[in-house]
């Protein structure tokens, strides 16, 4: 999908229920923008990832899509109508921005009834939604006294109090430990199977790509890719080539029309998913393998391939292997 | 407007400090109610004139405590970042801030309640027992009505100066600054003290007065209660939509 099919041609009222539409969303704060030119839709029925390295614009996304943040222009709808029309937001619309969002004396459970409240919920909803995110034995506690896990439980359960259609999380597994990611993810497939739009957004790109079936990439406030995850695997495909003497293979490939790189030490890394063609050229040149395998879809190396590896080793954390983008011309055989 | 009243009452209710602005403000009506109950008995026995006034209007004192409790208001959503869960829930900012005003108007109230009753029960049961005749004519009835709306006011006047300056230690500190350093020093600059009847304070002052203020210069003259009233009221308003529309409508990241 390219940025122009992401853009919003008609009205955005005619958006479906539960549909978020960013629509040439920008933000400048000083000299700075934040967000540029942004452009994506979220379909109900999945999970989204809206991805992309610490200070990309994910938050700042978020907090104007949910009113937060006044957008320098653009526009950022639920439903067709921006967040501060909705007439039930916590009913349309449910977000969980930061995990910090607790009065140190409050209570779990009087934190959620101040917003049942507000919302016109009945107070018994914030049991409700403490049980469902596991946290009804600490109702009672104060939040001061809350794990970073807990908190985030805490604030996802904020999130479902008005059993919303369209779900918005800022960073949720932040803290959580690998039982509360598991959760987290069945949790989010629970969600978008019950045909609920569940955007989440994440600087761990491994990380979504275990929950997530579409990816809105972000990088320095612009869109670089956005799709389902098979759209933006389609020729990302690597087959990994091991063997004592891999010269004649990679002759016989590059006469083939295949594109790919060396690794430094010796491995063939061919951009490619004809497993079965690649393996048929070793044997017909006599080159003994010790290695022949296509590389699973990752997330990550696509996000560092995009940016020209400019955030590898960086807070997105080192990617194993690494993903080279090879002088050798795009052949036939390639991909991209 | 119900569920967002509501909501804030809870927000009031579910920390302590509402319990502790209480009683700060039973002490200090209580105290203050003390010493004017001392100087009627006094003044009485030496044969002079019992200021009824003065003695059943002391439950003003307690403006401080009202003061700090709006001044927390909106600072302790700023302060806790509540802010954020708050404007999700309410995503119209000048709805959650008449919402906020008039949840803590109808706290004020109450609480002004509590201080007439506590500076009546003090005053009656003393100056009964030092057999001084209780009287509620002279403009008393009057007085303890402004008393209570002035306090009501006063909360207000708190909650919108917390959305102005949004920090809630140096709102804390300024506003008690202003009430308890600033309004008296106003009095006595040369130059300023002939604007001080149009101050907050002034006005404030005027509004809970019987037209006689003691202990001010003799070129400083108060504006009368009806119109002192009205000034504090609109320094109020005013307070609350300049603060509106600098904190409130600040992104808020």
């Amino acid at each position: 999908m390219t940025e122009s099919e992401q853009r919003v041609d008609g009205p955005a009222r005619q958006s479906p229920d539960g549909r978020i539409v960013v629509d040439d969303l920008t933000k400048v704060f000083g000299s700075q923008r934040a967000v540029d030119r942004l452009s994506f839709t979220v379909e109900p029925g999945s999970v989204t990832g809206f991805l992309g390295p610490n200070g990309a614009g994910k938050t700042t996304t978020l907090r104007m899509l949910l009113g937060l943040v006044k957008p320098t222009s653009g526009r950022a709808t639920v439903n067709g109508v921006r967040y501060e029309s909705l007439p039930r937001p916590l009913q349309t619309v449910g977000a969980a921005l930061e995990a910090s969002s607790f009065h140190p004396a409050h209570t779990g459970r009087q934190h959620l009834r101040i917003y049942c409240a507000a919302a016109g919920l009945p107070a018994r909803r914030a049991d409700e939604v403490l049980d469902l995110v596991g946290l009804g034995d600490a109702a009672k506690k104060k939040t001061k006294g809350y794990s970073m896990g807990m908190r985030q439980r805490l604030a996802l359960a904020a999130a479902l109090l008005g059993d919303p259609k369209v779900l918005i999380l800022d960073e949720p597994a932040n803290g959580l430990d690998p039982e509360g990611i598991r959760w987290l993810r069945g949790f989010f497939r629970h969600l978008a199977g019950e045909g609920r739009t569940v955007l989440v957004s994440s600087h761990q790109l491994a990380e979504v790509q275990e929950f997530a079936d579409r990816a809105v990439i972000l990088n320095r406030g612009k869109l670089i890719r956005a799709g389902s995850l098979g759209e933006l695997s389609a020729g990302t495909a690597v087959v990994v080539v091991r063997g004592p003497a891999l010269g004649p293979l990679q002759q016989a490939l590059a006469a083939a029309g295949f594109s790919g790189s060396t690794e430094p030490d010796g491995c063939l890394r061919v951009r490619s998913d004809q497993l079965g063609r690649i393996g048929n050229l070793a044997f017909s040149n006599n080159v003994e393998l010790h290695e022949l395998r296509l590389e699973e879809f990752d997330l990550e190396q696509l996000f560092f391939s995009l940016t020209d590896g400019e955030h590898r080793g960086a807070d997105l954390g080192p990617a194993p292997g690494g993903y080279v983008r090879n002088a050798v011309p795009t052949g036939p055989g390639g991909s991209r | 407007m119900i569920s967002l009243v509501r909501s804030e009452v809870l927000k009031i209710r579910s920390t302590q400090v509402w319990f502790w602005m209480m009683l700060l403000a039973i002490a200090f009506t209580a105290l203050a109610t003390i010493g004017a109950v001392v100087d009627s008995v006094n003044n009485y026995r030496d044969g002079g004139l019992v200021d009824y006034y003065d003695v059943f209007t002391r439950s003003g004192s307690a403006s401080v405590a009202l003061l700090v409790l709006g001044l927390l208001g909106l600072t302790t959503e700023f302060r806790h970042k509540t802010i954020t869960p708050t404007l999700l829930a309410t995503p119209n900012r000048w709805r959650l801030l008449a919402g906020k005003a008039v949840s803590y108007g109808v706290f004020a109230g109450v609480y002004a309640v509590i201080c007439v009753v506590v500076n009546f029960a003090i005053a009656i049961t003393w100056l009964s027992a030092e057999g001084v005749p209780l009287e509620y004519g002279h403009g008393v009835l009057g007085g303890v009505l402004k008393a209570f709306a002035a306090l009501v006011l006063t909360g207000m006047f708190g909650l919108g100066l917390g959305a102005l300056l949004r920090n809630q230690a140096a709102s804390m500190v300024f506003g008690i600054v202003y009430f308890f350093v600033l309004d008296t020093l106003l009095n006595y600059v040369t130059g300023v003290r002939k604007g001080y009847a149009y101050t907050p304070g002034g006005a404030l002052k005027a509004f809970t007065s019987n037209g006689r203020v003691g202990g001010m210069p003799h070129d400083v003259h108060l504006l009368s209660p009806a119109v002192g009233g009205l000034l504090f009221l609109l320094w109020a308003l005013a307070l609350l939509a300049v603060g509106g529309r600098l904190s409130l409508r600040r992104d808020i990241s």
